[in-house]
Formats: C-alpha cells, structure tokens, sequence
C-alpha cells in the first residue's frame, strides 16, 4: 500500500489487458504500453456518466499522491456487475492503469484487487 | 374531353394512395426488434478494409481504405497525422453533440429499435442519439427545404422484415466537426446512405449500409454493422454526458484530464 510500481507490458500482458474501455473521447493520452500498478486506499468514486472516476490516494513513504483513474460508463460497467458502492471510501486497493503519456497522475483502469478479501473486478490476472 | 382528364387525376391520386399505404404495414405485419442490443465488435466503421487488421479507431496509424477521392483522401491523411499528433479529437468529447449518421450505427454501449407503423426509432444510448426513419408514406423533402444536419434526414419502407431506408442530408464535416469515427474519416454534405436493416435470427440484427457520395467518394462504400441481443430484462439507461465530463478540448484539439482540483493535470496545456 506504500508504493507505486511501474510494470513493463509484455507483448501477452498488453494483448490481453491494455484494450481501452469505450469512452467519448481520443484516448490519446494513455500509454497503452504501460502499467502501473497502485497500492492505495479509495477517496471517491464518481459513478457518473460519460465516465465514472476512482480516486485512489497512494501514500509512497509518506508522500501521498491522489491518481484519477478513468473507467466506462456507468451504464455499460451496471450490465457488467458494478455498482455505485463498488468502491467505498477507505477500501485498501491495488488497482492497475494505463497511465498517462506525460507522467501525471491519472489513467485508465484496467483491473482492481480489493485488499481486505481479495476479490477482484475488470480485468486481472 | 374534361371527364377524361378528371379520370385520369383520380386514377394517379388512388394509385399514390395505394403506394403510401403500401409501405405502411398493418401493426401485426411489423417485425419484433424489441429487446436491447449491443453492436458487434469495436467502433472502427469498416472493419472489413481497416489496417493494421484489429487495429482500433483512435490508435495512431490505424486507418481503413473507403474509395475516397483524392481530395478526401488527403482530408483523412491529414487527420491521421493529427492522431499521432494527440491533436484529433472526438467531436462528441464535448457533449452534446449528435453522433450522426452513419456513426450513429457504430457507437459502443447498447440500442434499442423502436418499430411502429408509421416509423422506426433507433435509440443509442450513447448519445445524443436518435434516427428516426419515416415510413408514413412521406418522400425527402426537397433540396431547398433540407438542410446538412447530423443525422440527416430518413425515408423508408418494408420489404418484407427488412425496413430499407436513405439518409440524405447530412452535415458537411467542418474542421472534423462530424465525423464516422475516430480513424478520422469524414463524409460530404452530398452523403447518401441506403440501409437495408433486418433480423439475420433472434439473436441479431444486422444493418447493410450502402454510401455514396460525389464529393467524397469514387464509388459506393458498403459497410455492414451487426448488433447482438442482450439478455431479457436488460436495460438502456439516460447518457448525461454532460454530467461529469474531466476531458475538455484544448485550443489545439488535446483532449485534456481534469484532475480533483478541478484544473487540467496535463503537463502541456495549450
């Protein structure tokens, strides 16, 4: 929960995870190459269209830094079995993200493991 | 001799009327598209000619291969460049704004078709997004009464199950203002579209679009978009995409994130 760890994407790694969920703009900023990973607990979700948005707050050695991480739409991420309660301020989460191109602290989300029980949701391997 | 012409006049208004009733079919004879459906695949138009093949609309160098004349081509070309510039965005990035036709059939989460006698609604969730095709019996209307909008005007008919319909005018691409999708490919206020669209079996629909356009096009563009039934009970819920939208347009086209503070976390604002 301390750290933020930047994974190089294997070929099958991005094959597999990197596709963008469908959104209503370029999603040009993403590094569909990389993956971060981080280890952070939940300030917010906004489950709102066109894009909810997590906020995860990661705490690196006391330094803490606030990710805005991207998903689908609501509508389309309810048919898939989330909910608006999904992410609850203070879960414990490792969630993973096609970051930003220029380094900020924000991007797409791929996949997120809950802490407490283990249980994931979006893609994870 | 004015019997004769009186003759004459009812015959063609009885044949006009008998035409007009012809291609509005009893309610019984309306084929069922109830339920909720999803297209198949990802939103690049023609998945048939893209390249590199997989390749999704947006990514840089990803392109597909219309007959585009040469000065169409050159518009995608320079549209391309603009994607790997990060410099093309969406138009519908700033909500709003119509996806218009054809795109309006190529648009991610799900759609309803909304069948009645005198006209069939196609419903994308993602939206703004309505066609309403017409089947009353109605024509175009003429050229001086139709002006470019972005999903154009449609008139229709039944053969059989198929509802076949023509989308006439659409909206001129201004500085990529309407676009087919996000590969950068654009249409002229001359498109015409024709669409056979019917149910392939209970589980999918599929829409057959034929293109021309003499601005654009050297010769008719057949694109065909499949959609997939959705379990029973699925629902279609309102797309305020206005709402909540963190990804503003720069003046030079970036698309921008907004961060928790309300202001761009990009490093490079224009």
């Amino acid at each position: 929960m301390t750290f933020t760890r930047l994974i190089a994407a294997a070929a099958l790694w991005g094959a597999a995870m990197s596709a963008p969920l469908a959104a209503h703009h370029s999603a040009a900023m993403f590094d569909d190459d990389k993956v971060v990973e981080l280890n952070g607990t939940i300030k917010e979700m906004q489950w709102t269209n066109p894009h909810i948005w997590i906020q995860v707050v990661v705490d690196n050695n006391g330094k803490k830094t606030e990710w805005s991480v991207e998903g689908g739409s609501p509508n389309t991420l309810s048919r898939n079995g989330w909910r608006s309660t999904t992410f609850k301020f203070g879960d414990a989460v490792t969630v993973r993200v096609n970051p930003m191109k220029d380094g900020t602290a924000a991007g797409q989300f791929i996949g997120a493991k809950f802490t407490d029980t283990g249980k994931t949701i979006g893609r994870w391997e | 001799m004015r019997t004769a012409l009186l003759a004459a006049a009812a015959c063609v208004i009885a044949i006009g009327v008998a035409a007009a009733q012809a291609s509005k079919p009893a309610p019984a004879a309306l084929p069922d598209w109830s339920g909720v459906w999803q297209m198949v695949g990802p939103t690049v138009f023609d998945r048939a000619s893209v390249q590199p093949q997989n390749g999704r609309a947006g990514d840089p160098g990803v392109r597909e291969f219309p007959p585009l004349t040469d000065e169409y081509e050159a518009i995608y070309r320079k549209n391309i460049e603009r994607i790997k510039a990060g410099t093309f965005p969406d138009p519908i990035s700033v909500c709003g704004v119509p996806h218009g036709f054809p795109r309006i059939m190529n648009v991610p989460d799900v759609y309803e078709f909304a069948v009645t006698p005198t006209a069939t609604y196609v419903l994308a969730e993602n939206g703004p997004g309505i066609a309403r095709i017409y089947t009353d019996g109605r024509n175009h209307p003429p050229a001086e009464e139709l002006w470019g909008t972005y999903t154009g005007a449609s008139v229709g008919h039944w053969e059989g199950d198929t509802l076949v319909f023509e989308t006439r005018g659409l909206k001129e691409s201004r500085d990529n203002d309407v676009i087919i999708d996000r590969t950068g490919l654009v249409l002229s206020d001359a498109a015409r579209v024709t669409t056979r669209l019917r149910k392939v079996n209970d589980m999918m629909l599929e829409a057959v679009m034929v293109i021309e356009d003499a601005k654009a096009l050297k010769a008719a563009w057949k694109v065909t978009k499949q959609y997939r039934k959705m379990p029973a009970g699925t629902w279609a819920w309102d797309y305020g995409c206005a709402e909540n939208n963190r990804n503003p347009i720069s003046g030079s086209g970036k698309t921008l994130t907004i961060g928790p503070n309300g202001k761009p976390l990009d490093k490079n604002v224009e």
